[in-house]
């Protein structure tokens, strides 16, 4: 039987709950599950191009021990459960218009599917369950 | 030949073992058998029912001194 596919809309710029999203969409992505990850608000600054770990990560009381201790980068999980699984992110247009952000140029290189709108997020996470961070 | 592999994860925090583990079994032939080595407790339960949700084979796992070692056959 087919699992419920999973719609994450992550809008906190919180280091902890991007971790989260990553972790959340990486294990079940490798589990046979559908996944969509809808990037919007303050989360989007965490995925431009070109920040050092210090610049795009902060807040949280877990925080720090992410920095120094041998957690997976959050990054790096959203690559590998595309890599692996049926991950797909996209980021949000109406953010990406405010911040004069081009998905293809300006954000993590190979991690987005495409700039996306807020109601065919929606209308697709219908079909799956969603979680909101 | 079926083969084992191991893969050392210790130090790695959850899930750095379970997608070390994937992406080694990724590479493997049907029938090879991972074992991976993990000082995350997590590993523990995560990794059984990972296989168990996605079809491969739960070969055991052993405690040692600050880490496990969990062994997956793959099964297609």
């Amino acid at each position: 039987m087919a699992s419920t596919p999973l719609f994450i809309m992550l809008a906190s710029g919180e280091h902890e709950k991007i971790q989260l999203a990553a972790m959340i969409a990486s294990v079940a992505a490798v589990s046979d599950r559908p996944v969509q990850v809808f990037v919007t608000m303050n989360a989007i600054l965490a995925f431009r191009r070109g920040l050092s770990r210090q610049e795009r990560y902060h807040g949280g009381h877990f925080h720090e021990q992410f920095m120094i201790k041998n957690v997976p980068d959050a990054l790096e999980l959203f690559e590998q459960g595309r890599m692996l699984g049926d991950l797909k992110m996209w980021a949000c247009a109406l953010v990406l218009d405010l911040e004069h952000l081009d998905h293809e140029k300006d954000l993590v290189e190979g991690l987005f599917d495409g700039a996306a709108g807020l109601a065919k997020f929606l209308a697709d996470a219908e079909d799956g369950e969603l979680i909101t961070l | 030949m079926a083969e084992r592999q191991t893969i050392d994860a210790r130090g790695s925090f959850c899930p750095g073992p379970l997608m070390e583990l994937i992406a080694a079994l990724k590479l493997a032939q049907i029938g090879d058998e991972i074992e991976v080595l993990s000082s995350d407790k997590g590993s523990v339960t995560d990794v059984p029912a990972w296989v168990a949700k996605v079809g491969h084979a739960y070969v055991g796992t052993t405690e040692h001194d600050g880490y496990w070692a969990v062994v997956v056959r793959k099964a297609k």
